[in-house]
């Protein structure tokens, strides 16, 4: 071996050495680190995953490129409505119309084993040459719809409700008015990759329940032959959405005057939108998580580098007294830096294989989509495994740098002349026997070492806190919502009702007089929007008898009436919009202006209260006010009283076999769906609490174990006088269990602050019509508390062994 | 001054007592085959090059190791054999310790470290750390921490300690190896006091000046007592002292 290869070859003995020595340690922040890379690699590659698939989905079904809707009530002839849109002035960019009819419905689904009753929506599709073209529908199971079925009982159950309810293959439902539909497959499509209720709600797959059936089909059942209320259009490639849209929406208005339509692009559906912001919403949380594990190993790296150089002081001065350049000094340390580095990236990469797989899995679970692609994320892992490489070198050159700056004299200096590195804090005079101050004073000793430990640990309990307690302020979000509902009238019924009818007609009248019903409320339900300096808010307008129903909404800063039409929209809607109970806004509501036709219209309202829901779409206005709208008198919802002593359940299915009801619901079946959406994610969080579980104790174990390193002598002066080694132990726990407080408190204000930021800026932005509390649990705060200080402290434990089993004469004469 | 056999039962008994270490495939013979008797009160030099086994005695003595063959008895207890807790028990109510490096807790001060070994050994007798340090000389020193305080401050300190057990043996590792000539003087002076009270003090030393004080040198030589009895040229005032 030439001279210089074998000099470069000592040095990496070395520094193999050093590492070899300091191996639980060194083990601990490469699992830290590899964590921390992994996290980002595996999460963020799902985002991308998610992008891609959505692509991908979205193009193999053929998403609409403009949607048109009509107001509420209204409908048209189906051919008409086509030939109308056919008729704008670039209809060469036009590839494909197809009209719709889309009306509410009731689905019966039970089965042997278990009664699934929930609302829902006929969506009827053109399947002239083998169409649906536009908004595809992929089946999952069976088969999708086909020419042969037009004008049959055939349909396609949507697949996010049948895979939740294990439903069969195909099978039989029954809707409003007990008719019998044959699904023939169970099928996904773009407007329902994720499930919205008709309320509002999201993840609303336990219920509510879409059927695709043909056209015609559709007609028979909604008792609207040949007409549509909506259609969807596919544009050629490089058309201008916007100005078509126009285009339509002018001639539409041409060739059907008195109607209120919707011509909306495909990046304004709010299920696309909020499935894509999503993503990017997720990948910024990814990244905060992957950064705070990785801060926490850098802090790992640098505390065990600055123990190491304080160990090797003086064969760091020996060196320089013999005359090696500080910067070879360097290098030794330096290595055992980048060895440890490359280790965790490395090790990144395979745990970034494991959460990569675990996610895809999950994906695939939670969010069925026709095409699922994983492609390998190259550039991420590459970055990932950066990130793992970078930060924790750089943390440990840092206190390096710092070693080999001293003088050779302070360096070499040994024993009672050796300098001492005791903070002024462990100076400040403390209550107690010694015995007693030195757990407190060994934390106020290395003062550096301590702050980076309660951050390190800060940093895993920030991310605890702030992921469950996202789910903590859904909890209580829901809650609250539970109890503005059912407040009073727990076993109230929703009944929508298939159109719009007077309040002493017949529908109404047999409702009312149903077996087991006790008392009846005519309500008003219609679409709207909330407009005010520039701000839109789709809205879900109730028109009710605010004073007299038997469920009235709490009514938060009332004003007195004026004579103006009065509106109550939600405390969210308020903020959003920037007003108050007393200012004007604009409502734009449809006005009946036909026995099927509604325009949309804009009137001013005013304000009169705020309502505590936190569904920013929930407006309300009193009866009187329907007059806006034309329906004074009309209703097309009603809340429904059962008997005392009878079933809701009982009383559901009295209903749903009556003519003119579309759905029956109970009240809480809104906040019952999110719930059982949120209880999906249980899994999720248990696998966070275990990540951080492992991501304290690694952070805890190494600072315990440098802290035993650096103190083996003090422990063998305790033993030379007969100190019992649990007594040691115990020292150690408590010193381990002081820094697990100060790390908890910096986690929970840290998790508050991340919880808060999560809330109100990232998931407002993704989920703009969900107003959540921002709210802890004592439980999660409990187990912050845990993870934090109980784990924490435990750590010691784990060098117990090597405690009991020191070899206590040579310890004694350690000079370092 | 006593005899090499004490009149009476002795404090300090090892009967064929042998430590042998495995170390690289091959076997150490740190000490073989002692027989050793001190009597209470005495003050004992154990003398020898680097290698010669004393501090191999001295830990045996202290109970930090264990033979490989004989028996240890301290103050009328056999330590040979004992298990984990009762050594701990022994180490607490028998010896005390002074190491060349003096070994001070760096975040306890000088009255804390002494009261220190008040608190491990729950002395009942209400004795103070304070009067104990100003004992040594230090009674101006008590709020300082080591870091503060000279090498010969320190071994001041680390004895006061060693006394604050009120244990009847004191065992000194080169006590005076990281002192200078006057400072060490100082230190000898101080240990050698504490026979006057009963104590029985052994010290570990290569510094043959420094046997010259003693009651009785132990001299050893790979492994084996070649010497057992009065200083050679005769025991000296700690005055006469020069190294």
């Amino acid at each position: 071996m030439s001279e210089p290869r074998g000099r470069r070859g000592l040095w990496l003995r070395w520094s193999w050495r050093d590492l070899r020595k300091r191996w639980p340690q060194v083990a601990a922040i490469a699992a830290i680190i590899a964590l921390g890379s992994g996290i980002y690699s595996g999460f963020v590659s799902s985002s991308q995953w998610r992008r891609v698939s959505y692509d991908a989905s979205y193009r193999q079904l053929a998403m609409y490129d403009l949607h048109v809707g009509l107001s509420q009530g209204s409908y048209v002839d189906a051919s008409a409505l086509t030939d109308a849109i056919r008729s704008i002035p670039s209809a060469d960019r036009l590839q494909a119309v197809e009209p719709r009819l889309v009306g509410k419905t009731q689905v019966d689904a039970s089965t042997a084993d278990q009664t699934i009753l929930v609302p829902g929506r006929i969506v009827g599709v053109d399947v002239g040459r083998d169409g649906p073209h536009v908004d595809r529908i992929a089946a999952e199971t069976g088969r999708g719809l086909q020419p042969t079925d037009a004008g049959t009982d055939r349909a396609v159950l949507e697949y996010h409700f049948a895979d939740f309810y294990g439903l069969a293959p195909a099978g039989t439902v029954h809707i409003s008015g007990d008719r019998a539909l044959r699904y023939v497959g169970q099928g996904l499509s773009p407007e329902y990759f994720m499930v919205r209720g008709d309320q509002g709600s999201l993840l609303a797959e336990s219920n509510y329940a879409v059927l695709f059936v043909p056209l015609d089909t559709a007609g028979t059942l909604l008792g609207r032959p040949g007409q549509a209320n909506d259609a969807v259009i596919r544009l050629r490639a490089g058309s201008d959405r916007a100005a078509i849209a126009a285009e339509v929406r002018t001639a539409l208005t041409t060739a059907f005057p008195g109607v209120g339509f919707d011509v909306t692009r495909r990046g304004q559906d709010s299920i696309r939108r909020i499935l894509y912001s999503d993503i990017a919403g997720d990948e910024r949380l990814y990244n905060i998580l992957a950064l705070l594990t990785l801060l926490g190993a850098s802090f790992a790296a640098f505390n065990l580098a600055g123990r190491m150089v304080e160990a090797q002081r003086r064969e760091i001065g020996i060196g320089m007294a013999l005359g090696v350049t500080p910067r070879k000094l360097a290098v030794r340390p330096l290595l055992v830096g980048a060895q440890i580095a490359a280790l965790g990236a490395v090790l990144g990469v395979t745990v970034g294989l494991v959460v990569s797989w675990l996610m895809a899995g999950v994906l695939r679970s939670f969010f069925p989509l026709p095409v699922w692609e994983f492609p390998f994320q190259w550039g991420i892992f590459l970055r990932g495994a950066a990130l793992g490489l970078v930060l924790p070198f750089l943390a440990v050159g840092w206190p390096v740098l710092r070693a080999v700056r001293v003088t050779p004299l302070e360096a070499i200096r040994t024993g009672a002349n050796a300098p001492t590195h005791v903070s002024a804090l462990a100076r400040v005079p403390l209550p107690g026997r010694a015995l007693d101050q030195m757990p407190v004073r060994n934390v106020l000793r290395t003062p550096r070492r301590t702050a980076l430990t309660a951050l390190g640990i800060g940093a895993a309990i920030t991310v605890f806190v702030g992921v469950v307690g996202m789910l903590d302020s859904f909890t209580v979000t829901i809650d609250r919502t539970r109890t503005e509902i059912l407040r009073g009238s727990p076993r109230r019924l929703d009944v929508s009702l298939d159109g719009f009818t007077t309040t002493g007609g017949s529908t109404v009248t047999a409702i009312a007089a149903a077996p087991g019903v006790a008392a009846v409320d005519t309500n008003l339900r219609v679409g709207g929007r909330l407009e005010h300096d520039g701000t839109r808010i789709d809205t879900l307008l109730t028109v009710l008898a605010l004073d007299a129903s038997q469920w009235k909404p709490t009514l938060d800063h009332r004003v007195d009436p004026d004579g103006r039409p009065g509106i109550v929209i939600s405390a969210k809607a308020a903020r959003d919009l920037g007003v108050a109970p007393g200012d004007i806004i604009t409502l734009r509501h449809p006005r009946v202006t036909g026995p099927a036709s509604f325009e949309y219209v804009r009137t001013p309202v005013r304000v009169i209260a705020t309502s505590p829901l936190p569904t920013r779409f929930t407006a309300f206005m009193d009866t009187p006010d329907a007059a806006i709208m034309g329906l004074t008198g009309i209703t097309n919802a009603l809340e429904v009283e059962p008997k005392p002593g009878t079933s809701t359940a009982a009383v559901r299915r009295t209903l749903f076999e009556q003519p003119g009801v579309s759905s029956v619901q109970p009240v809480r079946s809104f906040t019952d769906s999110v719930s059982d959406a949120l209880a999906r994610f249980q899994s999720i969080l248990t696998i966070i609490e275990g990540i951080v579980l492992l991501l304290a104790l690694l952070i805890a174990f190494n600072s315990a174990s440098i802290n035993a390193d650096e103190r083996r002598r003090d422990h063998a002066t305790m033993f030379a006088f007969g100190l019992p080694t649990r007594r040691v132990l115990r020292m150690a726990v408590i010193e381990s269990a002081l820094v697990g407080v100060l790390g908890t408190v910096i986690g929970v204000i840290g998790g508050l602050a991340l919880l808060n930021w999560l809330i109100t800026v990232q998931f407002a932005s993704t989920f703009p019509d969900l107003g959540v509390v921002v709210s802890l649990s004592p439980r999660t705060v409990l187990i912050a508390a845990g993870l934090g200080i109980v784990a924490v402290s435990v750590a010691p434990l784990l060098g117990a062994r090597r405690i009991r089993r020191m070899d206590i004469p040579s310890t004694l004469r350690v000079v370092e | 001054m006593s005899t090499p056999e004490a009149a009476s039962e002795p404090l300090i008994r090892l009967t064929g007592v042998s430590r042998r270490y495995e170390v690289g495939g091959g076997t150490v013979t740190a000490l073989a085959d002692v027989d050793l008797s001190i009597g209470a009160g005495e003050f004992v030099v154990v003398l020898g090059p680097s290698g010669s086994g004393k501090t191999t005695l001295l830990n045996l003595v202290g109970a930090l190791d264990v033979p490989s063959d004989g028996t240890i008895e301290i103050a009328g207890r056999a330590i040979t054999g004992a298990g984990h807790p009762d050594l701990f028990r022994f180490r607490r109510e028998t010896v005390s310790f002074v190491f060349q490096s003096f070994n001070l807790f760096p975040t306890l001060t000088a009255l804390e470290n002494v009261q220190f070994a008040i608190d491990v050994t729950r002395r009942r007798d209400h004795v103070r750390a304070a009067e104990i340090l100003d004992r040594v000389g230090l009674g101006d020193r008590l709020g300082h921490f080591p870091g503060q305080l000279s090498g010969g401050e320190q071994q001041r300190v680390a004895i006061a300690r060693a006394l604050a057990t009120g244990n009847p043996v004191l065992l000194a590792d080169e006590p005076t190896g990281e002192l200078d000539f006057r400072t060490g003087v100082q230190i000898l002076e101080l240990l050698h006091e504490q026979t006057h009270a009963g104590t029985t003090v052994l010290i570990v030393t290569h510094n043959r000046e420094i046997a010259r004080v003693a009651d009785r040198v132990i001299e050893l030589s790979s492994g084996h007592v070649v010497a057992d009895g009065l200083p050679p040229g005769g025991q000296v005032p700690i005055a006469e002292l020069h190294w």
